[in-house]
């Protein structure tokens, strides 16, 4: 049956990062790729040969002995000192599974540019960058107060509880929940709160809903088991009283990626808060207000409780002061450049992310322009850039024939009045518009080949072109758009 | 060094916050009459030494599993029956249900295929010396479309020499009815059913003092509060883990209130000249929760889209209003309730041109009616394509009009049925 099936067995995978580091500078062991290769160049070598020098065991253990006695703790790291003795392929994913070597990325061989030597606009277009998280987010302090005062609150009682935090993208969620983490380890590590161990996991990250246990006992421990060893084990640890236990908080983010049908990694999760020996706190995150409602069972809503925060969608005042908070006292942005990207995507959406892109690009156009300032023209520009219909363009861009099929699909849908028609009926138009115009008509074949063209851009939804005449055609942009783009075309080309 | 918990002085409103968790507890008033009955039912198979199996329902939070892990823990049975506890959400798949139950009861099967732990348990239930209580905790994870293993399950009882006593914990009333229909033809097999009443008002009442009464803290919450509190519950669902839920906000509310009473206070103190009675400590007055308070957390909760219009008059982007009105008005004006994306975004747009407002492009449109679905304003069924998929209005025209709160806006645009000519 579908249940049955789990996961399947390597749910990990070497990853190319670990790869070059512990292996770029040991040429005798290779992963099977690099012995191919080595092999191919080094066969004109009579005398060499890499497979002895790499399977014999007596030489593996000999060389790690030496190695084990030359290498000196200088290179002190785990990837460095194990890179020194040579692994297998099988020994060294073990290692990565037992957290033994950490997974490091290579190094750039040049230095980063100096701080001092960066313009205002480029200053100003680091900080405006979405990474970078600012130590207090402006306009969310009432939000922070609540997670602040839940999440101490269950810390000092020392027992668990679930929070579910909602919103629309980009209204400072996660931000918010991992700031109010941030104040509260940094009070632990001041003596004035008791100790606790904080989790993370993300529904998206999760090739599957189950590999949450997998990621939780990881953060616990370092080590990689399978989904079903470490769900064994989590249960353990939660459901048996330990007199040391510290609580522990666990950040659930996006939570409704996590719900399959059997939704049992989601009861799982919330049910562990309500053994009394878990001391376990979960805040769980998702876009969705009414998701409880919608999508979880009954059992798993009545465990998630009734502790619930929404994220209403900044406005634009709210806007304008992240951004000018990002610029910081810099000169590089007119005020009346902000405001117009404010009041644009509190208009849409009031997402933080997408304000922050268009300021972002709108220095990148100023760049260019060489110009020191931001002003509202460069605003403009790059606001048509990233809020732009292209369709108009697209349609102007077409062939005189495409032209005329869409004007004739127009007209078709005016005549019959339903949304759908067939190529039959647009080829009629065409023939109709075509005589109008005085233009030659293409036959049918070709004029499929235009549908097809115009399916592919998107411009016309249409069938397979396998049942010709009676295939369906239906219109991607709006009626209005086609004689829109055509008669400025025209007009321009009556001038 | 970890647990050095510096521990300040707890006052009663922690004290009242951290006794009405909603974990495990000892006593479990308001089921005194369901404890008996299942003691009875243990005992009297107990001592007749037959098997037998039943089936446990009810609401979530209604204190199922509170009950039976309260008399596994008993003990009084434990010297006679040997007791297994198994959630049936924790196992990997519905036929792993005979590995878990192998791992809890220790035995050795001869192979590892479900098969092999089958035969092993059935070898056990036939020469087990102590009489076996099984309780399957969400059972109806174990559902399937042959119902093989649920079958298996609940034919244990009829196994020669079998002393198995079977519980099955699930919310619907009729499970065993609906699913399990072929335990009907044979007397024996069938599973005496228990069902567990919600909470009535009284219950909730009674829960809530003696939780109090545990931490000493029943002055906390005047009776007139827990009687409101109990009858809102009682009235909506009955689930005890709302009800604890609803205190433990009150309590908080109440503690953050008078926190800022205190800064407040604090404040004052300050403006006072120094020598006047600046040395007084404050006694530390735990004024009980009012009825207010309860009210306003009641609201909250249960007023769900009356709070939600609260909140959104302030942050309401203007394209998604626009969008609702256009909504709004076709759903008014047309026969055809079937509102697709295309059409709702051409209305959309000569409604926008009237106002004299740069509409969207299809692209951005469909995601403001994402961005407006994760409201639950509305729902999207999708389709193939963009441009196809349906838009249904969840909520009622009454609380769009609410919610919006823009009632300028609204009128004009539901006057111009001329936007919607095609």
């Amino acid at each position: 049956s579908r249940l049955a099936e789990g996961t399947p067995r390597r749910s990990i995978q070497l990853s190319n990062i670990v790869e070059q580091r512990v292996f770029k500078d040991n040429e005798i062991i290779s992963t099977p790729k690099r012995g191919r290769k080595t092999k191919s160049i080094e066969d004109a070598d009579a005398d060499y040969s890499p497979r002895s020098v790499q399977k014999t065991p007596t030489r593996t253990r000999r060389i790690s002995a030496t190695a084990k006695s030359t290498v000196t703790p200088i290179r002190g790291t785990a990837a460095t000192s194990a890179s020194a003795a040579p692994i297998t392929p099988s020994q060294k994913l073990k290692k990565i599974r037992a957290g033994e070597l950490s997974p490091s990325m290579q190094q750039r061989s040049g230095k980063p540019v100096d701080e001092s030597r960066k313009s205002q606009l480029q200053l100003a277009r680091e900080q405006l960058h979405v990474s970078v998280v600012p130590k207090s987010l402006p306009c969310r302090e009432k939000e922070f107060e609540n997670i602040y005062s839940f999440l101490e609150g269950k810390i000092q009682d020392q027992c668990g509880g679930c929070m579910y935090v909602s919103g629309v993208p980009g209204t400072g969620k996660t931000a918010t929940v991992t700031g109010v983490i941030r104040t509260l380890q940094r009070l632990v590590s001041q003596d004035k709160l008791a100790d606790f161990d904080f989790l993370e996991i993300n529904g998206m990250r999760l090739t599957e809903p189950r590999q949450a246990y997998v990621q939780i006992y990881k953060q616990l421990t370092g080590k990689t088991v399978s989904w079903e060893h470490a769900h064994t084990l989590l249960e353990k640890r939660f459901t048996t009283p330990a007199p040391r236990r510290v609580t522990t908080v666990l950040l659930v983010d996006e939570l409704d990626i996590l719900c399959n049908r059997r939704q049992d990694v989601v009861y799982n999760l919330l049910d562990w808060p309500t053994k009394s020996a878990a001391r376990l706190v979960v805040v769980t995150i998702a876009n969705t207000m009414d998701l409880p409602e919608r999508l979880l069972m009954g059992k798993v809503t009545s465990r998630l409780g009734l502790t619930r925060l929404t994220f209403q969608p900044y406005t634009h005042k709210q806007l304008q002061e992240i951004v000018t908070a990002r610029l910081g006292g810099s000169e590089a942005f007119k005020g009346e450049a902000v405001q117009l990207v404010a009041r644009k995507v509190a208009a849409v959406s009031g997402d933080a992310r997408r304000a922050l892109d268009i300021c972002r690009r709108a220095t990148e156009i100023a760049d260019t322009a060489r110009d020191k300032c931001v002003t509202m023209l460069h605003v403009q520009q790059a606001l048509g850039e990233m809020i732009a219909s292209a369709k108009v363009q697209a349609i102007k861009n077409c062939s005189r024939l495409e032209q005329i099929f869409l004007q004739a699909v127009a007209a078709e849908v005016t005549r019959t009045g339903v949304e759908e028609s067939t190529f039959m009926g647009v080829y009629t138009q065409v023939e109709t518009i075509a005589a109008f115009m005085g233009v030659s008509l293409p036959p049918p074949g070709r004029a499929l080949r235009l549908c097809a063209k115009l399916g592919a851009e998107r411009l016309i939804i249409s069938e397979h072109s396998r049942n010709d005449l009676f295939q369906k055609i239906l219109l991607n942009v709006s009626a209005d758009d086609i004689h829109y783009a055509l008669r400025v075309g025209e007009i321009a080309a009556a001038n | 060094a970890p647990a050095a918990a510096p521990s300040p002085p707890r006052n009663k409103y922690q004290n009242a916050r951290r006794v009405l968790n909603s974990a495990e507890t000892q006593n479990l008033p308001g089921r005194e009459a369901q404890l008996q009955e299942l003691r009875e039912y243990f005992t009297s198979h107990l001592e007749s030494q037959s098997s037998g199996s039943l089936y446990v329902s009810g609401q979530p939070g209604t204190g199922k599993t509170a009950c039976l892990s309260l008399l596994l823990r008993d003990p009084e049975f434990s010297k006679r029956l040997q007791r297994v506890y198994i959630n049936c959400t924790s196992i990997a798949s519905v036929g792993a249900v005979y590995k878990k139950l192998c791992a809890e009861l220790q035995l050795k099967p001869a192979g590892r295929t479900e098969r092999d732990h089958l035969e092993a348990i059935q070898r056990h239930l036939r020469t087990a010396k102590r009489m076996l209580l099984l309780v399957l905790d969400e059972i109806d994870q174990l559902c399937t479309t042959r119902q093989a293993v649920l079958y298996t399950i609940f034919e244990w009882p009829a196994l020669p020499g079998s002393r198995i006593l079977l519980v099955g914990i699930a919310n619907s009333l009729d499970l065993t009815d609906r699913t399990l229909t072929r335990l009907n033809a044979r007397c024996e097999l069938k599973p005496r059913l228990m069902h567990f009443p919600s909470y009535t008002k009284q219950q909730i009442v009674e829960i809530f003092k003696s939780r109090l009464a545990e931490a000493d803290v029943l002055d906390v919450f005047p009776p007139v509060t827990l009687q409101l509190l109990a009858a809102k519950v009682s009235a909506v669902s009955g689930d005890v883990r709302r009800a604890l839920d609803i205190g433990r906000r009150v309590v908080e509310i109440a503690e953050q209130q008078k926190r800022d009473g205190e800064k407040e206070f604090n404040l004052k103190a300050l403006e006072l000249p120094d020598g006047q009675e600046k040395a007084e400590p404050r006694p530390d007055i735990m004024k009980p929760v009012q009825v207010t308070q309860v009210a306003a957390v009641l609201n909250k909760v249960y007023g769900a889209s009356q709070n939600l219009e609260e909140d959104i008059e302030a942050a309401f982007p203007l394209q998604q209003k626009l969008m609702l009105c256009s909504l709004v008005l076709m759903l008014r004006n047309e026969r055809n309730k079937d509102i697709s994306m295309g059409r709702l975004h051409e209305v959309y747009r000569r409604v926008c041109a009237k106002r004299n407002i740069l509409a969207l492009d299809q692209a951005e449109f469909t995601g403001t009616v994402d961005l407006v679905e994760t409201r639950g304003i509305l729902r999207i069924m999708r389709k193939k394509e963009p441009r196809l998929s349906k838009v249904l209005l969840q909520w009622d025209e009454e609380e769009v009009h609410a919610a919006l709160s823009d009632k300028q806006l609204i009128a004009s645009i539901l006057n111009d049925t001329a936007c919607l000519s095609r």
